[in-house]
């Protein structure tokens, strides 16, 4: 039953998607409403089933063979990492369709994109098929470049294509590890898998993150074997000394694989080298969709690092560690900084994205378990705050048609209810305690402290994680610099004398604002409550990184 | 060996493997004659052509689940899986090009009384790639390329008007006759130096002339053709490319694609291509077989088999590839677009195909495992081609332009035309949930399973893959994201939806369902496994004496 319901995430929005396209345009945005809401009951529901199990690993999973050739399954379920950002993807969904409620351009296609976009979130969240993840990872793109494309202000097809081309490109990186793990577990006496997690199967096969196939990555197959036979009879032949590679072909490629997948994930999340497109984008698409962009595309980019490159490439993940935290770290830094210099306000929030998002690379990076918990937990908590953030620029700009910083101020006198959950929303971004930023940020940090506290994986871990940390730090003064300052420019100051031709707040937008700033509150004082669902998948996840780590320090590898 | 001096005559087995040949013959007659009679009805003429194009089809497709090779009529074609599966979609596709023009209205609009004419050249130039895909024989192979061209010269004419017309059919006339001449000389040097006409013949002959020399210093190996073979296999190999429409000989693709009807163009882009791969498949998979019987260096860079034949195609199809994508980024015009698409798709297949040469070196199933993914490739590619051309050509009909500034609005108007137009574009470029993902993703499997530069294959399938983005969008965004710029007549694309709806149908089943589509081109390419295991145990190394003339039949089993 609960099995049923996991695919009725996927397919209830796709089959609300199909049906928008036929019933009545009166009747679109109450039909799309509908399936938001039931998705997320559904949601709520098998939430709960999840509770009643033991959280180790991938309940209530189905799995039908899909492509026989390369034996693909259609395998979808739920685990620790997924099912908070499914919540998090249904319960935010609902909102975005109450932002969307006033879109009136051929609102029969945006609704039937935006759901279809909904389906396609979900599929890879569900996934734990390595080749099903990559179709729906990339099948979100379609939705996406629509929705910027036709709803999206004016250089909205140019933000689009970027959109497109960026991601797309970073998911070809992702084929090319793909190949790679096909020809490695094709010699697996069980045939290739794609299996992502020790999912509760009746079927036979190794999963991804078994030992046995990172084994496989390590050792030689009989044909290199061979051919390191024949070379060796030849150069005997020819008198000359033969020396004979230590591992097997892919151990050269482990490195390559780790950056490549990493790259693949790294446009989408965004990390500071990659992040262009985003404030293109965000800038450029309408309020409803940046809410979703940011407050659950960016995450898909972040989960699929904790749920493919890590657990995949483990060795590769802690010889790396410091080179991908220096990249978090910069992303923090060089986000911050933009974001303070922007006069644009979508812009500085788009920034604030890149800065917020590089916790969780640090946090991933790092690889204790307070900073991996902070960096799962700093998604769900910029999902939050990032989405009512773009919210509430909406809001604004709806009424003033235009972002420019300078141009602003006195809003609070006029909206003072506005200026209340914009000082919820943007002070939990900040990361202020007792707000939801603030538990990521500081896991964190706390996290990387620990890292130095004691030696890892290498000797001068320690000195290079404190100073990282401490770089990283240095962000949370940045973050108050640029959202109090703005702050000062927007809210406060003499009133505006146009702003009281300006619309009142909408109940509809109080609802938004409302909602997402209990949750701010609500996971700023309760974390525990994203914990309780992760913990027994993150164990899962660390008995691999240790053991990995413990074969590195002792010099193995 | 002669074939000239003892013919054997068909015997009727032989001729029930021609059925879908003979069946174009008799529909092409009809087609001629049927006008002789005043009384009967222009319609019927068409209805004739579409008959006869099913029954050919049906005739192919009779043959679908059986393996087994049969060389009939003294060798000269060999009738397997890989040219039955060809026939069967060439004939279906054809059809579908027959009842496109029809409904659109524009190849009467264009030829009016030359109908009858037209669709006798249609048949007769789908019957040249249907012996083109069965061919075994070099005289054979001549035969068909030219009764496959010299139609194609004239329907890629027929329409033409202007200068840009006239040159890109004079273009298309000129270049074929001058690849032809160089076939025909590379052909003469092959016969002078094996003295036979056989390709099976041939390539062993070929492998035993062929020696390795050891190079010094790196202790590799070298395999290494006699230059007069060489010569001839490259010059040989020109004809098909010119089909094919590789680097550098597809100069002529886009000119004619541009002139002729879009019908034309879809027929040339689809079927005319499909032939050249059958026959290069089969040329390359008998110089497989040859190559997996000589127990040489089993690695590549180390003396496999015709390594550096294997290398010279992959070059040329990565160079028609990056060509293809390259030029097409610039393209407004449609058929233009589709034309640079076209050949940088037949450059990916190409790329697979090369890897054919050195089957014997390939893990898994090897050459069989090449072929399937081609024709999975090119199952594919006939739904997906026929749906983009069939959308502009919907568009030409009624804003009669080609220009893709024009698809302005056409999502608006025309939502579902719109639609399709998307899957299509984006099955082309290759994104996963339709079709042309799971056949990029078949070639990139066997181009890594080859190893070595087999990687660099698939390196360079990917970077294309990118670059393709960016012109498949184009007509999407035009129609999609670009207002409408004023009144615009509403489409009547309902006339077409039969077309296109099946070519949707099909791309999208075979991007979520792609089981069955695969099973399909497996079969297609089971065919040469059979050659290639016959090869290794030595048999295609010693031909019994006098085998050059009579071949030991063998019908196909059930």
């Amino acid at each position: 039953m609960t099995q049923a319901m996991v695919n009725c995430l996927i397919f209830l929005p796709l089959a609300g998607a199909l049906l928008c396209l036929l019933v009545p345009r009166p009747m679109v945005r109450s039909l799309a409403m509908l399936t938001t809401l039931a998705t997320l009951a559904i949601n709520i529901v098998v939430a709960q089933a999840y509770y009643t199990t033991d959280r180790k690993g991938a309940e209530f999973v189905t799995s039908v063979k899909w492509i026989d050739a390369l034996n693909v399954f259609y395998r979808v379920g739920v685990d620790g990492l997924s099912l908070p950002l499914c919540l998090l993807t249904t319960g935010l969904s609902v909102l975005v369709l109450l932002a969307s409620w006033r879109v009136d351009r051929a609102v029969r296609a945006y609704m039937s994109l935006y759901l279809l976009l909904l389906s396609t979130m979900l599929g890879v969240f569900l996934s734990m098929d390595l080749f099903l993840f990559y179709v729906f990872f990339e099948l979100s793109l379609v939705p996406m470049y629509f929705l910027i494309g036709i709803w999206g202000g004016p250089k909205r097809a140019h933000a689009a294509i970027k959109f497109f081309l960026y991601t797309l490109a970073g998911s070809v990186c992702l084929l090319i590890v793909m190949l790679g793990i096909y020809f490695t577990t094709s010699r697996l006496p069980t045939g290739n898998t794609w299996l992502l997690t020790d999912a509760k199967t009746d079927s036979k096969e190794v999963s991804l993150i078994d030992p046995q196939v990172r084994e496989m990555f390590m050792t030689r197959s009989e044909a290199e074997q061979k051919k390191i036979d024949t070379n060796r009879a030849a150069a005997e032949a020819n008198k000359r000394v033969f020396q004979e590679p230590r591992k097997g072909m892919f151990v050269w490629l482990l490195p390559w694989f780790f950056w490549l997948s990493f790259v693949a994930f790294a446009v989408k999340v965004p990390v500071a080298p990659l992040h262009t497109w985003l404030p293109d984008a965000h800038v450029e698409a309408p309020t409803p969709i940046s809410m979703v962009l940011a407050g659950v595309l960016l995450k898909l980019g972040g989960y699929a690092m904790m749920r493919v490159t890590w657990p995949l490439f483990p060795e590769a993940a802690h010889r790396f560690w410091f080179f991908v935290a220096v990249l978090g770290v910069f992303g923090i830094l060089y986000g911050a900084l933009c974001a303070m210099a922007q006069t644009d306000w979508k812009r500085l929030v788009a920034y604030s994205s890149v800065s917020h998002m590089g916790f969780v690379i640090l946090g991933l990076a790092v690889l204790t378990r307070t900073a991996f918990d902070g960096a799962y937990f700093q998604m769900i908590a910029h999902g939050v705050t990032s989405a009512m953030m773009f919210f509430i620029v909406g809001v604004v700009y709806e009424r003033a048609h235009h972002r420019d910083i300078d141009r602003l101020g006195g809003i609070w006198l006029r909206f003072p209810g506005l200026g209340f959950w914009s000082i919820v929303g943007f002070f939990a971004a900040m990361g202020l305690p007792g707000l939801c930023g603030f538990v990521g940020e500081v896991m964190v940090l706390l996290g990387t402290f620990a890292a130095g506290a004691k030696e890892q994986v290498s000797a001068t871990m320690p000195m290079r994680a404190i100073s990282l940390g401490a770089l990283a730090a240095v962000s949370v003064v940045l973050t108050a610099g640029y959202v109090l300052w703005m702050f000062q420019r927007v809210y406060m100051g003499p009133e505006h004398p146009q702003y009281v031709h300006f619309r009142a707040i909408s109940v509809r937008e109080y609802v938004i604002l409302g909602v997402l700033g209990v949750m701010a509150v609500v996971l700023g004082v309760a974390p525990v409550l994203v914990f309780d669902a992760t913990g027994g998948t993150v164990d899962t996840l660390f008995e691999i990184f240790k053991s990995t780590a413990k074969v590195m320090a002792s010099g193995g590898v | 060996m002669n074939v000239f001096v003892n013919p054997t005559l068909p015997t009727s087995s032989e001729l029930k493997q021609l059925l879908p040949e003979l069946s174009l013959v008799v529909a092409m007659v009809c087609v001629l004659v049927q006008p002789l009679s005043e009384r009967l009805r222009a319609g019927l003429t068409t209805a004739l052509a579409m008959a006869g194009l099913l029954a050919s089809s049906v005739y192919a497709a009779q043959s679908i689940g059986q393996t087994g090779e049969a060389r009939i009529l003294s060798g000269m074609l060999t009738i397997d899986a890989l040219s039955q599966f060809y026939k069967t979609l060439a004939g279906g596709f054809t059809l579908a090009v027959v009842v496109l023009g029809a409904l659109t209205g524009s190849a009467q609009r264009v030829m009016r009384r030359d109908m009858p004419d037209m669709l006798c050249l249609l048949l007769g130039a789908t019957l040249g790639m249907m012996l083109m895909a069965s061919a075994s024989n070099l005289l054979m192979i001549v035969v068909a390329i030219e009764a496959a061209s010299l139609p194609s010269y004239v329907l890629a004419g027929v329409g033409a008007s202007g200068r840009r017309g006239s040159e890109g059919a004079v273009k298309f006339a000129v270049f074929g006759a001058a690849c032809s001449c160089v076939t025909i000389y590379g052909m003469s040097l092959l016969y002078g130096v094996t003295g036979s006409l056989e390709l099976g013949v041939i390539v062993s002959r070929i492998a035993e002339m062929s020696t390795v020399t050891a190079t010094v210093g790196s202790g590799g190996a070298m395999w290494a053709m006699p230059a007069m073979v060489w010569m001839g296999l490259l010059a040989t190999l020109a004809g098909v490319g010119f089909k094919l429409s590789t680097v550098p000989t597809h100069f002529w693709c886009p000119d004619v694609f541009e002139a002729a009807p879009v019908e034309v163009a879809a027929f040339l882009s689809v079927a005319s291509k499909g032939a050249a791969v059958c026959l290069l498949l089969r040329v390359l998979s008998e110089l497989g077989a040859a190559g997996a019987s000589l127990s040489l260096g089993r690695s590549l860079g180390e003396g496999v088999p015709f390594e550096s034949v294997a290398l010279v195609v992959g070059v040329v199809g990565a160079a028609t590839a990056f060509w293809g994508n390259l030029a097409a980024l610039g393209q407004v015009n449609i058929k233009r677009m589709l034309a640079y698409s076209s050949i940088a798709q037949g450059g990916y297949m190409t790329m697979a195909a090369s890897l054919l040469a050195v089957s014997g070196r390939l893990q898994g199933t090897g050459a069989s495992a090449v072929v399937s993914s081609v024709m999975f490739y090119f199952f594919v590619y006939v739904f997906m081609n026929l749906g983009a051309f069939s959308v502009a050509a919907v568009v030409k009909q009624r804003f009669g332009s080609d220009d893709v500034r024009d698809y302005a609005g056409l999502a608006v108007r025309s939502p579902g035309l719109a639609v399709v137009l998307t899957i299509f574009m984006l099955s082309l470029f290759g994104m996963p949930g339709l079709g042309g993902f799971w056949a990029k993703v078949g070639l990139m499997k066997v181009m890594s399973s080859a190893g070595g530069w087999g990687f660099v294959l698939v390196a360079v399938l990917l970077i294309n893959t990118v670059l393709s983005l960016y012109y498949y969008l184009r007509p999407v965004y035009y129609a999609v994201l670009v207002p409408e710029r004023g009144d615009r007549p509403g489409l009547g694309w309902r006339s077409v939806w039969a077309v296109l709806a099946l070519c949707a149908i099909v791309v999208v089943w075979t991007g979520l369902l792609p089981n069955d589509a695969m099973r399909l081109a497996s079969w297609g390419g089971s065919v040469v496994t059979r050659a290639a295991a016959a090869a290794t145990t030595g048999t295609s190394l010693v031909r019994p004496a006098g085998g050059d003339r009579v071949r030991p039949m063998e019908p196909a089993r059930r």
